[in-house]
């Protein structure tokens, strides 16, 4: 060795790899090493690189796989945080808010077809309950609902899972089991989550709802929390329903691992936001076609429509028992409290363990369901006959009255035969005249302070959760005609909210 | 955010994913988890070697397979929750190497759960000795189990694997 360089670099060399040798484990690494080459470097490249890969990955830091998660800075959270000014705990009203707060009547004493009114303290003729078989004045259903009370006390006290369960309640599901000629029923207590319990119980994520977007509030909100595929058609158009089923139907064809999916028409018999009827036989009609279940809504209609009150499938001459599920509510017409759904033994029986208004809700109190149970049977004989017969011609009379108005005044959307009436503006006059929505409100507002004062009249707005609304109404006055007054009355009160209409008209212009 | 854009599913799909802890995904996060896996393949490898006239090629051949189909079904070919409680769905489609810990890459149990495989592979092919067939079956199995936990293979399908059909019209 007489290069001084070559020798340097072999001690530094000897130097290295006898104090790699020292270091703790070493020799394990070198024989890995020198055992798996095996005279192919291309796989030593491979474990390598898988090595490295595990190392990186280590190594990595955590983040979020979310296109919509936005990561501030230390600076800009501190300036989101200076900016920030609380907001207040009631929100200052509006002027159209505090104007609805200030014209609500109050009524003084018992509910009825005429209550007296904290305003005026005067006698109104009350046109704006639900009360439209006069069953809160009934005398009978009064007398029964005190006997219970003395026998039962006043709450259920529990689920009906648990100790809720009365015999009333059970007497009750079959009074309305055989009224409406179903298999079974099943009742919920509170009437406005019915229909979200029972959409819910039977729709979940992935199947489809087909609904009508003149369904009222509580049908939005069963088919929003079903987190199903919601479709909307227009509201009773049925070739829009037929190009929705059609369009689903294609859809769906296409996909060769489709997955079996529940379907549901969802709408309501008695539209409360309309006051028209659904075409029940061109629903089912349809039904059959593209295989769907219907849900119907029978809040309004049950104890209502038809000639002995059995809903809209009395109406169409259809039996009960081909609609899936009939959901309606005993707190309308009955005058008592809570709802009902309607259906096949299976359907009934998912709803005990699967309703969650059903299971997480006390049952109602034994009185009302008494009353319930009362107001059926009153249904099924001759007086609840002459009942409905009253009803429907009080209805009709305001109707006609209503219809001879100036077209360019009224609008009335309900079909003939039905007791709940919306008068709106027709919107062909709101776009002439340039009405916002609040105008429109405004000015119904003062023909149902007129009717209140001048012609003694307890009528209202048909109101709504503007801001949940999907597919919001136009403002409207909802009527509801009640089995009580006399027709003379609601003639009378039918030519003074004509008139009131046009003074209302004129007076803006 | 008006209701409209409320009703898009994919936004409440997030929100039920969200509202409670996923009882499908949180236990691989709980203590013992990492010894219980390492346990495991112990006694894989145990009971591939107790088999009468078995080589040892073929019993850590025959172990990182296991493990790796075994891991492959549970993380990433099965969807969805099993008990469905309150989340109504919204873990249909997703599988449970998604569902860890929201879905936030890079996490303690995603590092260790990538790293076995890895350390598995090359103790198999060092014990193996280098044979050919056995170092390709090996290699396949820890690549394609690798592949599924890469973050840019998050929901994404290919080969129509837990494909979600869109059943919306």
């Amino acid at each position: 060795m007489d290069n001084p360089v070559l020798s340097a670099i072999n001690t530094t060399f000897a130097t290295v790899a006898s104090a790699v040798q020292t270091v703790p484990g070493s020799a394990i690494a070198i024989d890995y090493i020198k055992n798996s080459y095996q005279n192919d470097p291309f796989r030593v490249v491979l474990e390598l690189g898988l090595a490295i890969y595990a190392v990186k990955y280590m190594l990595s830091k955590k983040y979020r796989i979310d296109q919509n998660h936005v990561q501030l800075t230390e600076k800009e959270i501190d300036e989101l945080v200076a900016e920030w000014q609380p907001e207040p705990l009631v929100q200052p009203l509006s002027d159209i808010q505090r104007m609805e707060l200030d014209k609500t009547q109050v009524i003084v004493g018992a509910q009825g077809p005429k209550p007296k009114v904290l305003s005026s303290g005067k006698t109104l003729l009350n046109l704006a309950s639900a009360n439209y078989l006069g069953y809160i004045t009934n005398e009978d259903i009064k007398q029964k609902a005190i006997e219970t009370l003395h026998n039962y006390g006043v709450g259920s006290c529990g689920p009906p899972g648990f100790y809720g369960t009365l015999d009333v309640h059970i007497e009750l599901e079959k009074d309305i089991a055989r009224f409406l000629g179903v298999e079974s029923t099943i009742i919920y207590a509170q009437g406005f989550s019915t229909i979200a319990s029972v959409v819910s119980a039977f729709s979940k994520r992935g199947d489809i709802i087909v609904a009508d977007d003149g369904c009222s509030f509580a049908v939005l909100k069963g088919t929003q929390i079903s987190r199903s595929t919601i479709k909307w058609f227009k509201h009773n158009d049925m070739a829009d329903l037929e190009r929705v089923l059609e369009s689903i139907r294609v859809e769906t064809q296409a996909h060769k691992k489709r997955p079996l999916t529940r379907r549901f028409i969802v709408t309501e018999g008695l539209f409360q936001n309309y006051g028209d009827i659904a075409p029940l036989d061109k629903i089912m009609e349809l039904k059959h076609k593209y295989k769907y279940r219907v849900i119907l809504d029978e809040s309004n209609s049950f104890g209502l429509l038809g000639k002995t009150g059995r809903g809209l499938t009395e109406v169409f001459n259809i039996p009960a028992k081909e609609i899936d599920m009939i959901v309606g509510s005993m707190a309308n017409t009955l005058s008592a409290a809570g709802g009902f759904c309607a259906g096949p033994k299976e359907v009934v029986d998912h709803q005990r363990l699967s309703g969650q208004a059903f299971v997480f809700s006390a049952s109602i109190p034994a009185m009302l369901t008494v009353c319930a149970s009362e107001a059926i049977k009153i249904l099924s004989t001759p007086q609840g006959e002459s009942l409905l017969k009253t009803l429907h011609e009080n209805a009709s009379v305001f109707r006609n009255v209503i219809l001879t108005a100036v077209p360019q005044w009224i609008e009335l959307s309900s079909d003939a035969g039905s007791p709940i009436l919306h008068l709106r503006f027709p919107s062909s006059l709101v776009a002439s005249q340039q009405m916002s929505r609040d105008d429109e409100k405004l000015l119904l507002q003062e023909i149902v302070d007129e009717a209140a004062i001048k012609d003694g009249l307890l009528i209202t707005r048909a109101k709504y959760v503007e801001s949940q609304e999907l597919h919001l109404p136009r403002p409207s006055i909802r009527i509801s005609i009640c089995a009580s007054h006399n027709k003379k009355e609601v003639e009378k009160a039918a030519q003074a909210i004509k008139a009131a209409f046009g003074k209302a008209l004129s007076r803006r212009k | 955010m008006t209701l409209a854009s409320m009703y898009k599913t994919d936004y409440v799909q997030s929100l039920d994913q969200q509202s409670q802890t996923n009882l499908n995904s949180a236990w691989l996060n709980d203590k013992g988890v990492w010894i219980t896996n390492f346990i495991l393949i112990c006694m894989i490898k145990f009971f591939f070697s107790i088999i009468p006239g078995i080589t040892p090629e073929l019993s850590w051949t025959l172990t990182t397979l296991t493990y790796n189909v075994g891991s492959y079904i549970m993380f990433h070919a099965v969807t969805g929750v099993p008990f469905e409680l309150f989340s109504q769905g919204a873990f249909d489609y997703i599988t449970l190497w998604e569902q860890i810990d929201e879905g936030v890459q890079f996490t303690a149990t995603r590092k260790y759960l990538t790293t076995v495989p890895i350390v598995l592979f090359l103790l198999s092919t060092h014990y193996t000795h280098y044979a050919p067939f056995a170092f390709f079956v090996n290699l396949v199995a820890t690549v394609i189990n690798l592949i599924a936990k890469l973050p840019a293979m998050h929901q994404v399908r290919l080969f129509d694997i837990n494909q979600k059909i869109d059943s919306r019209g």
